[in-house]
């Protein structure tokens, strides 16, 4: 056991960056960069202070830094992971706690910093694009949903009339947008402001 | 076996700190500090100040060692620094250049 795997143990503090070609297990407290060729498990009294690269990823513990895996990353149950989180192949088990980018597939060059900043917009216009993005003008839609809280807009009764009303609108909008979509304008900002409130 | 082990192929460039056995058969540069018994294995690269309650040196350790206990100084081992313990032993076949203290 002793041979090829490197293991940090309960008690054990490391400070300072950890490299290597083998396995890692962290059981005790890492406050440093993790860059190993092999597998890196951290158990489920681990902490890593920083972020963690290797083969394959095994998280168990906690976790504050990014996570890349060459092959992939599995949390389980109990991990902590205050980071990002890329790798071909990422498994997030119930239980596991994860704050951040999570990226599967071939990890492209581009840093996290530039791809963190999209997924904020990304997900919002999906639920948001059935109202109003449509009949609005593209500037004043676009800050709107990434600044509504999805899941409020999801539990509302609101949504189905607000989808009804823009329906026609995107229909009619392309050829005269004045007079129905004023309303529509006012109703939909109105609700936004709201929300922007609470 | 020991709870804790940095085998070889892994490097770390820092400070460890533990309450258990350690062993080192890896690289270590920084500093190392254990309770219990500390062993650099044949093979292991230590450059480190180390303290610790027992010292155990089969591989390259180079640095300043004190230990609560006894430091062994195995054949094979390559040692530079100074040791401070207050049993010492240097098998026949180590190498070694310091001072010896043990008067703790």
């Amino acid at each position: 056991m002793a041979a090829n795997v490197t293991v940090i143990g309960r008690t054990t503090r490391v400070r300072g960056r950890v490299t290597g070609s083998v396995d890692l297990e962290v059981q005790g407290f890492v406050e440093g960069e993790i860059t190993v060729g092999g597998d890196v498990t951290v158990d489920s009294q681990g902490i890593v202070g920083a972020g963690i690269r290797g083969r394959r990823l095994i998280v168990r513990g906690a976790v504050k830094g990014d996570l890349v895996g060459d092959e992939s990353i599995l949390l389980e149950s109990g991990a902590r992971v205050l980071g990002d989180v890329r790798a071909p192949r990422v498994a997030i088990a119930s239980g596991a706690l994860v704050r951040g980018y999570v990226q599967t597939g071939d990890a492209d060059a581009s840093g996290t910093r530039a791809a963190r900043a999209q997924p904020a917009a990304r997900p919002a216009p999906a639920p948001a694009a059935r109202p109003a993005p449509a009949a609005l003008p593209a500037p004043a839609a676009a800050p709107k949903p990434a600044a509504a809280p999805i899941p409020a807009k999801i539990g509302r009764a609101e949504p189905p009339p607000a989808a009804r009303v823009a329906a026609p609108l995107s229909n009619s909008g392309p050829r005269r947008p004045p007079p129905p979509v004023v309303p529509a304008l006012r109703s939909a900002k109105g609700q936004i402001a709201k929300k922007k409130e609470r | 076996m020991a709870s804790t082990v940095i085998s070889a192929g892994i490097t770390i460039e820092g400070e460890i700190a533990t309450d258990e056995d350690i062993v080192v058969a890896g690289t270590l540069r920084g500093k190392l500090s254990a309770k219990e018994s500390v062993t650099i294995e044949h093979g292991a690269t230590v450059e480190a100040d180390v303290a610790g309650g027992s010292l155990t040196v089969a591989g390259a350790l180079t640095g300043n060692v004190t230990a609560n206990e006894r430091v062994d100084l195995q054949a094979g081992a390559r040692v530079i620094g100074n040791v401070k313990a207050a049993r010492v032993t240097i098998a026949d076949g180590a190498q070694f250049k310091g001072n010896v203290d043990m008067d703790v």
